[in-house]
Order: C-alpha cells, then sequence, then structure tokens
C-alpha cells in the first residue's frame, strides 16, 4: 500500500516502481538518501541517480543526503556530487556523520575543552569547521612518547573515534587514558563495522575502532551516525523536517532502514547496496519484535526506478 | 570441593588443603609478581611446594613472552622454575593451533615476536609480525596481496597494531574456511613498573567487529589452558589448586576443569566481588566463586614450612 502513513517499522518490504513509486513520492516532502550504495559506488555514480534526483527537486521536493561515511569533510563530497554529474547539490544539503558529530560536541554537549580526535580528514576539518577544539594524535612514537608513557593534553574534554586509517595502538592508549575520566565525554561517528569497497571487497569501519575502544574503556560511546537519531536531529534543527513527510532510502538495513524506523519516517530498500531483498525477508520473517524495525516499507532496484517513476507523467 | 565457598583460608585448613593436591597452577600477573617486582613471600611459596614434592606450574594469558622469557624472568625473582612448567598464550595458541585446529598452512600474526617464536618452534610459519603502516588509498587497501597459504588469522598482544593490521585479518577472515584464534580477552595488559595499557581483548574485538565473527579464544577462562598442562603431565583435576587473583579467568578455569581455586588478593578481584557473585543465584557467575581466598599467597607459607 503505497502513498502516505507513518513510517516507523514494521514495514511491508514492498516493491514498487512506476505509479504506485510516483505516488508514494507525491506523498512525501523530503526524501533523506544515503549515498554509498545508493547514488554512487565508490568513483561511479549509480545508473539515473544524478536524474532521480532532478526530478525530484524539480517536483518541489527537498533532497537530503545522510551518510555515515567521516572520510571527508562535506565540501569534498558537493565536489564530488558535481564530479559525478549531479547538478545543484550544495554542502548545506549534506549530512555526513563526521559534519554531525561535530555539530552534536559544539550545539548538543556544548563541549567547552578540546577534542581528542581519532579520525582522518574528514572529521579533523568538520571539528575545525564548527570552531571545537581538536588535538590530533599522529600515532608517531617519538622521544618522549610512547605506548607506555604519553603526554595527556589537560584540557581534553572528549574522545570522538571515527574512521582511521592511521589508527595505532598509539591513539587507543592515549585515548583510553583520556577516557579514564568519566566527566571527559565518548562519541563515535559511526557503528559500521566494514564498508563494502569495489569489487566485493571490505574494508574495516568505524564500528571496529569503536569496539576496541570501548574494550579498553569499559565504557559505551555516545554513537552520532545511523541507525542513531541524530543525524535526523541536525537536519531538523536547520530545516523544518516532519517525520510524516519524510522518505529515507538507504541499502543497508542495520544502519538506513533502522534509523528510518527510530525517527518515524518511511523506508525504501534500494538493491544496489550492501542488503540484498532475502536478508529485509528474514528480518520480516523472524520472531523477535526487534527484527521488525530492520524491514523496510519498500524496495526497489535501484535508484533508477524514481526516475522512471516520475518521468512517466 | 569445599561445600561452603569463599571462605578465609587459615589455621588447619591450609594444610588440609595443600595435602589434598598433587599440583598447584599460578597465574602470575597479581599472584606472584606485578609488573617486575615478586610478591613478597611468593618465590619461598613456590619453593618450599616443590620442596614438599607438589608439581607447579605457571599459567598465564599474557601472550609477550615464550616459555623460556618467563622461565627467565621467574629465575631473575628468585623462583625455582623451569620452562616445562610455563604456559603462556604464546605457547598455548601455537599448540592449539597445531592440535586443536589441526592448522596446514600459515598464520597471520598479530602478535609479538614471542609468539612467532613459539609458532616456528612448533612449526608453523607466520606472516605478518611487525610493523604495518598504511600506504595508498582504500582501494589498495582491499586489494591487498593475500598469501594463499594462510589458513588462519591468529590475534594477541600487539603494540605494532594498525589499520592495516585490522585490515589484512579482515581480508583473510573473508573466508568463512579461514580459522579464527585469539590468545585472550583480557581488556588491560598489565607492564612493568606497575602501570596498565590496553589488552589483547580490545585488538580482538576490533578484528571480530570487522568481520563479524567470532573467534575461538585459547586464553583463561577457556579449558583449552588447563588441558595443555594436564595432557603433558597427567594431571587429576580434583588434585589440582588454581590459585588466580581474576574471578573471572583464573577461579572461572578452575570450576570449569573441576579445580579447587584460591583467590589471592595482591590483584584485581576483590572479596566484595566474590561475595556477590555468590549472593547472585546465577549458576554462571556462581562459576566465580572461589573456594577460598587469602591476601596473599605469602598466607600459605607457614603450613609449608611447619
Amino acid at each position: 500500500m503505497a502513498g502516505g502513513g507513518g513510517g516507523g517499522g514494521g514495514g511491508g518490504c514492498r516493491r514498487v516502481r512506476g505509479p504506485e513509486l510516483r505516488e508514494l513520492l507525491d506523498s512525501k516532502r523530503d526524501v533523506l538518501f544515503d549515498c554509498d550504495g545508493v547514488i554512487w559506488n565508490g568513483e561511479a555514480a549509480v545508473a539515473g541517480a544524478p536524474e532521480a534526483v532532478r526530478l525530484l527537486k524539480q517536483r518541489g521536493k527537498r533532497v537530503f543526503f545522510v551518510t555515515n561515511n567521516c572520510t571527508r569533510p562535506r565540501g569534498n563530497y558537493a565536489h564530488k556530487f558535481s564530479r559525478l554529474g549531479f547538478a545543484d547539490v550544495s554542502e548545506e544539503d549534506i549530512f555526513s556523520s563526521a559534519y554531525c558529530s561535530a555539530a552534536y560536541l559544539r550545539d548538543v554537549a556544548r563541549l567547552s575543552g578540546k577534542v581528542f580526535a581519532i579520525g582522518g580528514h574528514g572529521v579533523l576539518q568538520e571539528l575545525r569547521d564548527a570552531g571545537v577544539d581538536v588535538v590530533a594524535e599522529d600515532g608517531a612514537e617519538g622521544p618522549d612518547t610512547s605506548i607506555y608513557d604519553c603526554p595527556l593534553d589537560p584540557d581534553v574534554r572528549a574522545v570522538l573515534v571515527g574512521y582511521d586509517e592511521k589508527f595505532n595502538f598509539m591513539k587507543l592508549a592515549k585515548a583510553c587514558c583520556y577516557l579514564r575520566d568519566s566527566e571527559c565525554l565518548f562519541v563515535a561517528t559511526d557503528p559500521d563495522p566494514w564498508h563494502p569497497l569495489r569489487g566485493g571487497r571490505v574494508t574495516p569501519g568505524s564500528g571496529s575502532l569503536t569496539a576496541a575502544l570501548e574494550t579498553a574503556s569499559s565504557r559505551k560511546a555516545t554513537v552520532i551516525g545511523k541507525p542513531s537519531r541524530f543525524m535526523y536531529e541536525c537536519i531538523a534543527s536547520q530545516f523544518d523536517l516532519d517525520p510524516a513527510q519524510s522518505l529515507m532510502v538507504g541499502d543497508r538495513l542495520e544502519t538506513d532502514i533502522l534509523f528510518g524506523a527510530n525517527c518515524g519516517l518511511s523506508t525504501v530498500l534500494t538493491l544496489t547496496g550492501v542488503s540484498t531483498m532475502e536478508q529485509a525477508q528474514e528480518y520480516k520473517d523472524s520472531e523477535s519484535p526487534e527484527k521488525k524495525d530492520f524491514v523496510p516499507d519498500y524496495v526497489v532496484e535501484s535508484i533508477a526506478d524514481f526516475s522512471e517513476a516520475l518521468e512517466d507523467e | 570441593m569445599a561445600v561452603s565457598k569463599c571462605s578465609r583460608l587459615s589455621g588447619a585448613l591450609v594444610k588440609q588443603l595443600l595435602e589434598s593436591v598433587d599440583s598447584v597452577l599460578f597465574d602470575c600477573d597479581g599472584v606472584i609478581w606485578r609488573g617486575d617486582q615478586a610478591i613478597p613471600g611468593a618465590p619461598e611459596v613456590i619453593n618450599s611446594l616443590k620442596k614438599s614434592g607438589k608439581k607447579v606450574f605457571f599459567v598465564t594469558n599474557n601472550s609477550t613472552k615464550t616459555r623460556k622469557m618467563y622461565a627467565d624472568k621467574l629465575g631473575k625473582l628468585g623462583f625455582d622454575a623451569s620452562e616445562e612448567e610455563v604456559f603462556g598464550t604464546a605457547y598455548c595458541s601455537a599448540m592449539y593451533l597445531k592440535t586443536v585446529c589441526r592448522l596446514q598452512g600459515k598464520v597471520y600474526l598479530i602478535g609479538s615476536h614471542a609468539m612467532r617464536q613459539e609458532l616456528e618452534a612448533m612449526g608453523i610459519q607466520q606472516v605478518g609480525v611487525g610493523p604495518d603502516p598504511v600506504s595508498g588509498g582504500q582501494s589498495d587497501w582491499a586489494n591487498v596481496p593475500l598469501d594463499p597459504d594462510v589458513k588462519a588469522v591468529l590475534v594477541g598482544f600487539d603494540e605494532h597494531f594498525s589499520y592495516m593490521k585490522l585490515n589484512r585479518a579482515l581480508q583473510y577472515l573473508c573466508d568463512p574456511e579461514c580459522q579464527f584464534v585469539g590468545t585472550n580477552t583480557d581488556t588491560r595488559l598489565p607492564l612493568e613498573g606497575g602501570k596498565a595499557v590496553p589488552g589483547t581483548g580490545c585488538l580482538l574485538k576490533a578484528v571480530e567487529t570487522a568481520a563479524q565473527r567470532q573467534a575461538q579464544v585459547v586464553g583463561k577462562p577457556s579449558n583449552f589452558m588447563f588441558e595443555c598442562v594436564a595432557n603433558q603431565f597427567g594431571l587429576d583435576p580434583s588434585k589440582c589448586l588454581m590459585v588466580g587473583d581474576r574471578l573471572d579467568t583464573d577461579i572461572m578455569l578452575g570450576s570449569n576443569c573441576g579445580l579447587k581455586t584460591l583467590l589471592t588478593l595482591t590483584g584485581v578481584s576483590t572479596v566484595a566481588d566474590a561475595e556477590a557473585h555468590q549472593r547472585s543465584g546465577c549458576p554462571h557467575r556462581q562459576k566465580m566463586v572461589p573456594d577460598y581466598y587469602v591476601d596473599s599467597i605469602a598466607e600459605i607459607l607457614p603450613a609449608l614450612q611447619g
């Protein structure tokens, strides 16, 4: 059953295209897209994606991009959109977990003091752009530092952990030292255990680094990225969002679809990324009630189906 | 096995307990030494036990030393001990790969040179030990060349742990046929000088999370550590005493293997911790209640010398 109606979990896992899909899209004002596996795969746009975004905007929809990927600052993503043939996607429409983590520290936690950040360029840049004071550890051992004896900055009031290809034992040990103070905040950009790369390969995600730090410190991180609600609240704080009029489109059941359920949004699973129809069906057939939140309301083959549905008129 | 548990070991009980066992297994950190200092009286206890005909073994989750290195440390601190009596996870992991995994092939190792040495002594070749910084971009990491002879990933304490190592382990573990073994799950590693750093448990958790797989864990409280000792020396569990400072590793191991258990308070766990487990009524937690406790193992010395 397409059309209006609230989302929020317990989805029907219903394949939609053509007029039914158009009816669904017409009933929503805002569309939130995940990026990897939905809009693009690596450096290639998913066929039909630029067209789909263009058509949605043409019909007066607001389009936002909500990604757990924290490797690049928003500006870089905006350039990528442009490079891949998307007209008219600006920085302000892009919400990455790095950007939202910085916003969280500045606006929600109201951090006074420094952040010890484990992360790459995206994380560090977003923190700086948000005016948050960063201590970044480059992880190198020097004459005064080793894993057994590392000097701590007394102004650090928070630890932020995100994807970091330079992650090493030193960073883990230092972060753990800071986290011994229970007043020190512990924030993670996203929970993704691994990320898919081209050719079916995978790479370790922020979630695996966070797990190491949680184990070391016996503390749980506040996780900003999907499926937690923070990213939605971040968008809502800047734009006037109504969950009943918003649609979440993603490729990963455990992040995007669960995120949609957590925020009361209708959800669409696209099959161009991580999760499969079989996996969605498994969640649907499951006995446990919590698994229902992993089931999308609707399923499309790819975002190209959006263009097809909207062009048909 | 004592009917009432968690009793202070004192008076006549000490001699009674010692007479009821042939072998005593000691954890190391927090039991016989702290960092590079012997617990006062500990060398005398171990040496007296041996003189009185008891077998003595050292069972530690610490994977940073070979049996030989431990024997050297024991010797330096005044303990009369030999390599054969030491069971650290570097040695036991190699044993595990050989006898339980029946490994034919190489190991991708996240661990120490001590682990490498124990593997090589067991005839197992490893790849990966030492620094491994990242280079190139994401697509390079996913396409990192994999050694086709690697049939297992072993994770132990590694001060050179890096994203690249985590990545390589993940690539190997994408093959469900590739075995996945961890030395232990301790979250802290005690160091010389009384400090501590994040332990193997953290590194193992990172790999488990990335690979979405559970490792087979060799160290306490897994039974394997005791089985290793028992098989080599023909031990009868009912005649063994496990002495440790951690309820969740040492005492749990003792309970699981049917050993008598003695908690010493010179390390991590407290009597309050033990009593909380005892009151809980939860069967799993009951396994962490020791038969007896002492403030320090030095307290059993009078019974040995008397």
